[in-house]
C-alpha cells in the first residue's frame, strides 16, 4: 500500500519546508544552531564576548580619515568600515544638521571621551569585552568600558521609572533568540564616535541569537520618532572571547578624565 | 500620593524592630538551593547599620542588650526625622528623610554587636606595623601637599569623585543610604551589583586563577568558591588608591569575604583583612545583610556629578572675591 | 540604667558625626549665608544621581518667570517606593526653602520641599500633618 509512503513523503516535505522557513541567523551556519541549555531550559548565552567591527567609530559605511589629535597620529586615525546599518540613517532634516554639528565638535561633545556610560546599543559594539551573566529572572550584561551595567528583566517587567543612560530593558525568549526591548533612555549618549545621536524617545529592540558555539548574531531595530523619519536596523556578529581565563578587567576611566573635565576649575598655581 | 507611601515605610521600620533578627544562625533553617545544589543568595539585600566598625570609646562589652539597641534605633529614627537647624552647616543640604534616605527608612537588622570588628575581640583594629605607619604618614603628607580639599577634583574623597564608595569596597560597607545590592547566581559566576556607582562585582566560582601581580585594580580581583553552604570570596591585586586607602591598607591587602544565609531575610557577611605590611595581625568584621527590595535604579554618578563642578567653581569664586577685596599689593 | 544611657549617648554622638562629611562638600557648593525661600511651579524633576535636580519656574514680582535649579537627594529610594517620572506633580506649585549656590547662579539646595497648600511633597518633612512630624 502506498498510502503511508505518500503520507511519510508529505511529512518529510513539510518538515523540510518548516526548516527552511525558520530564518537562519544573520551569521553562522544555515541550519539554526541549538545552544546548550541552562538549568531552566533556555539557550545559554553566558560568557565573555566582544564585537570586532569599525562601527564604534561610525556605524555607517565610511572611509579612512585622520584623527583629531595630531600627536596621536595613526593611533587616533579612523579606519574605514563597511558599516552595520541597513542604509543611510533616516535623520529628520533638523536632526541631520545636529548630527553634522556633533561630528564637527566631536572632540568636546562625544560622551565616550568623558568616560560617560555608552548607552545602548553602543555598549554592545565598543572595542572592549562585555559579559553576559544569565539567570532565569535577570540577565546582566556588563561592559568593561566604564563598568556599564544593563539589567535585563525577564520576569518582573515594568515600564522605565525614570530615564537612564543604559535604558530600562525587558527581555523574553523567542525560541533560540533573546529579544530585549529597551526604553527609558535619556538623550545624552551617542551611537558612535561620529556624532550619530538620539533623543529620549529612543526605543531599541535587540535580537541576540547564538549563531554557533563562539558567535552571537546581534541585530537591533532603532526607533526614535523625534530624530528619525522611520525605524532602522543594525546587524553584526559578536565574538566569544575564547582564550583561557577570558574575563573583564576593570576599566574605571573616571580618574583618567578628571583633568579633562575639572582641570579648568583647579586652583591656579596648585600642583 | 507620595505621603501614602510614608505610612508603608514607617510600618516597615516598625516591623523590622519587632522581628528581631540576630546574627546567629537559626539551626533549623533550610537554605533554598539552586539546581547545582549551592545555596541561593539571590535577590535584593541591604547592609544599612548603626553599628560602627570599631567599638566606641567607653564601651568594652561585645554585645548590647536587645532593649538597649531597640531604644537606640527608636531614638535614631526620631532624630533622623527631625529637620536640621536653619543656619547650621548640617542644614545646607537636602533633608534625607524627604527622600527616604534615613537609616531608619532602610531595611534594618537589629544588630546587638557593639562593633562590626569581631576580631581582635576588643573590637578595635590591631596595632599598625612600623611600615604601615610610614605608608600612611606618606599618604597624609601627599594629601597635605596637594592642598585644600577644594583646590582640585583630585583632592576630594573618592566618593565625591564618583570613583569608589564604601558600599563598593571591597569589603562592602554601608554608607548613609542606598546601601542596596542585587545578587544573581549563574553556574560559574556570582554577580553582586552594588547600587552606588552601579559597581558590578563579577566573581567566578570555577577556580579561575588570580591575575598576575602586575595587574592592579581599584576593587582588586575577586575569585569565589563554596565552603559548604558559605560563599567565600578572595580578593587581591588592589591598587594603592590615590592617597585614599581602605582604613590605611596597602595594595597587597588580601581580603576574604564570607556569605552565609542564616534565614530567609538575613545574609551574614563576614570579612577578614590580611595585610601584614600594615597590621600586626589579620582583623575580621561581621555585618548582617537584610533582605531589601528592588529595583536598583542606575546610579550614573560620574555622569550626573554637577556637585563636584559646582563646589570647585564656588571655591574659585570665593577666592576671586577675596582677591578683589584686597588692596592692590606686590 | 545609667550605663545604658551612657551607651545611647555615645552611639548617638557617633551617628550624628557620620553624615557630616557629605555636608562639608555641600557647604562648599552652597552658601550658608544665602538662605532663600522660593515659590514656583515644578516643570521637571531630573531623577538622576548622585543628587537629583528640580526645575522650578519662579515668578518674580514683575511677572517675569525665572527658572531655578534646586538640588535634592538621590531618587533611587523613592523609585523603590513607586515614584516614577510619569506620576510626578508636574505643574504643581512648590515652596522651596534652601540655600543659594556659592557661584551666585539660580541654583540652590532644597532643605525643604513643600507643596504650596502646605502638604509635604516628599516623605516626612516638617509640614503640619506630614507623616513623621508627630514621631
Amino acid at each position: 500500500m502506498k498510502h503511508w509512503v505518500g503520507r511519510a513523503c508529505i511529512v518529510a516535505v513539510s518538515a523540510i519546508a518548516v526548516l527552511s522557513l525558520a530564518a537562519p541567523p544573520a551569521y553562522g551556519q544555515a541550519r539554526p544552531y541549538r545552544a546548550p541549555r541552562t538549568a531552566d531550559g533556555k539557550p545559554n548565552l553566558s560568557g565573555v564576548y566582544q564585537a570586532i567591527s569599525e562601527a564604534y567609530w561610525d556605524i555607517e559605511p565610511h572611509s579612512a580619515a585622520p584623527g583629531q589629535v595630531r600627536e596621536l597620529g595613526a593611533s587616533n586615525a579612523v579606519p574605514g568600515g563597511l558599516g552595520i546599518t541597513d542604509g543611510p540613517l533616516p535623520y529628520k532634516p533638523e536632526a541631520l544638521a545636529k548630527k553634522r554639528e556633533n561630528f564637527a565638535k566631536r572632540i568636546t561633545l562625544d560622551p565616550e571621551i568623558k568616560c560617560y556610560l555608552p548607552g545602548t546599543p553602543r555598549g554592545m559594539y565598543m572595542p572592549y569585552p562585555f559579559q553576559i551573566i544569565q539567570t532565569p529572572a535577570y540577565i546582566m550584561i556588563v561592559s568593561s568600558y566604564a563598568r556599564a551595567v544593563r539589567t535585563i528583566y525577564m520576569t518582573d517587567q515594568k515600564e522605565a521609572p525614570a530615564d537612564s543612560w543604559m535604558g530600562w530593558s525587558n527581555g523574553h525568549w523567542e525560541g533560540e533568540t533573546l529579544v530585549i526591548d529597551t526604553t527609558g533612555f535619556n538623550d545624552q549618549s551617542w551611537f558612535d564616535r561620529a556624532g550619530n545621536f538620539h533623543s529620549d524617545q529612543l526605543h531599541v529592540v535587540e535580537r541576540i541569537t547564538a549563531a554557533d558555539a563562539d558567535h552571537l548574531s546581534y541585530e537591533a531595530t532603532i526607533e526614535d520618532p523625534q530624530t528619525f523619519t522611520r525605524p532602522w536596523k543594525i546587524a553584526l556578529p559578536i565574538y566569544r572571547r575564547v582564550e583561557k581565563n577570558a574575563q573583564l578587567l576593570e576599566f574605571n576611566c573616571v580618574p583618567f578624565v578628571e583633568d579633562l573635565i575639572y582641570g579648568s576649575l583647579r586652583k591656579p598655581s596648585s600642583n | 500620593m507620595l505621603r501614602r507611601l510614608v505610612a508603608a515605610t514607617a510600618l516597615g521600620s516598625a516591623i523590622a524592630l519587632l522581628f528581631v533578627s540576630t546574627t546567629t544562625a537559626q539551626t533549623n533553617y533550610k537554605v533554598p538551593r539552586l539546581a547545582d545544589g549551592h545555596p541561593d543568595f539571590q535577590g535584593f539585600w541591604n547592609n544599612t547599620t548603626y553599628t560602627p566598625l570599631e567599638r566606641p570609646k567607653g564601651i568594652d562589652r561585645e554585645f548590647f542588650t536587645r532593649e538597649e539597641v531597640v531604644e537606640q534605633m527608636k531614638r535614631a529614627a526620631v532624630d533622623e526625622a527631625e529637620q536640621t537647624t536653619p543656619g547650621t552647616v548640617a542644614d545646607v543640604h537636602y533633608d534625607f528623610t524627604q527622600f527616604g534616605l534615613d537609616r531608619s527608612q532602610a531595611p534594618l537588622s537589629v544588630n546587638l554587636r557593639t562593633s562590626l570588628i569581631v576580631d581582635p575581640p576588643d573590637g578595635h583594629f590591631p596595632p599598625m606595623t612600623d611600615e604601615g605607619k610610614r605608608l600612611n604618614a606618606a599618604r597624609a603628607e601627599a594629601r597635605k601637599r596637594a592642598g585644600a580639599i577644594t583646590d582640585a577634583a583630585q583632592n576630594q574623597p573618592l566618593s565625591v569623585r564618583c570613583i569608589l564608595m564604601d558600599r563598593d569596597g571591597p569589603p562592602m560597607l554601608a554608607g548613609a543610604y542606598n546601601n542596596n545590592y542585587q545578587i544573581v547566581q549563574a553556574p560559574d559566576t556570582v554577580m553582586i551589583l552594588v547600587e552606588m556607582l552601579h559597581s558590578p562585582r563579577i566573581i567566578p566560582t570555577n577556580g579561575r586563577p588570580a591575575l598576575p601581580a602586575s595587574i592592579r585594580q581599584i576593587e582588586g580581583n575577586s575569585r569565589g568558591r563554596w565552603d559548604g553552604d558559605t560563599l567565600v570570596i578572595e580578593t587581591t591585586n588592589f591598587t594603592d588608591m590615590f592617597m585614599f586607602a581602605f582604613q590605611g591598607a596597602s595594595a597587597d591587602m588580601k581580603l576574604t569575604e564570607r556569605f552565609t544565609r542564616v534565614s530567609d531575610d538575613t545574609l551574614t557577611y563576614r570579612f577578614t583583612v590580611n595585610d601584614p605590611k600594615v597590621w600586626t595581625r589579620p582583623w575580621t568584621a561581621e555585618v548582617p545583610w537584610k533582605k531589601g527590595v528592588g529595583p536598583i535604579f542606575e546610579h550614573a554618578c560620574h555622569e550626573g556629578n554637577y556637585s563636584l563642578t559646582n563646589l570647585l567653581r564656588g571655591a574659585r569664586e570665593d577666592e576671586k572675591r577675596a582677591r578683589e577685596k584686597k588692596p592692590a599689593s606686590n | 540604667m545609667r550605663t545604658t544611657f551612657a551607651v545611647i549617648v555615645a552611639l548617638g554622638a557617633w551617628l550624628m558625626a557620620a553624615p557630616l562629611l557629605a555636608h562639608h562638600a555641600f557647604s562648599s557648593e552652597f552658601d550658608i549665608g544665602k538662605p532663600l525661600k522660593l515659590r514656583g511651579t515644578l516643570t521637571k524633576w531630573e531623577m538622576i544621581n548622585p543628587h537629583s535636580w528640580f526645575h522650578i519656574d519662579v515668578k518674580g514680582e514683575d511677572g517675569t518667570v525665572v527658572p531655578w535649579l534646586i538640588e535634592g537627594g538621590s531618587p533611587n529610594q523613592l523609585i523603590r517606593l513607586g515614584v516614577t517620572k510619569k506620576n510626578l506633580p508636574i505643574g504643581a506649585e512648590f515652596i522651596i526653602e534652601g540655600y543659594q549656590a556659592r557661584d551666585g547662579t539660580n541654583k540652590a539646595v532644597g532643605r525643604n520641599f513643600t507643596l504650596a497648600d502646605g502638604r509635604s511633597f516628599l516623605l516626612g518633612g516638617s509640614a503640619p500633618g506630614a507623616a513623621g512630624s508627630d514621631k
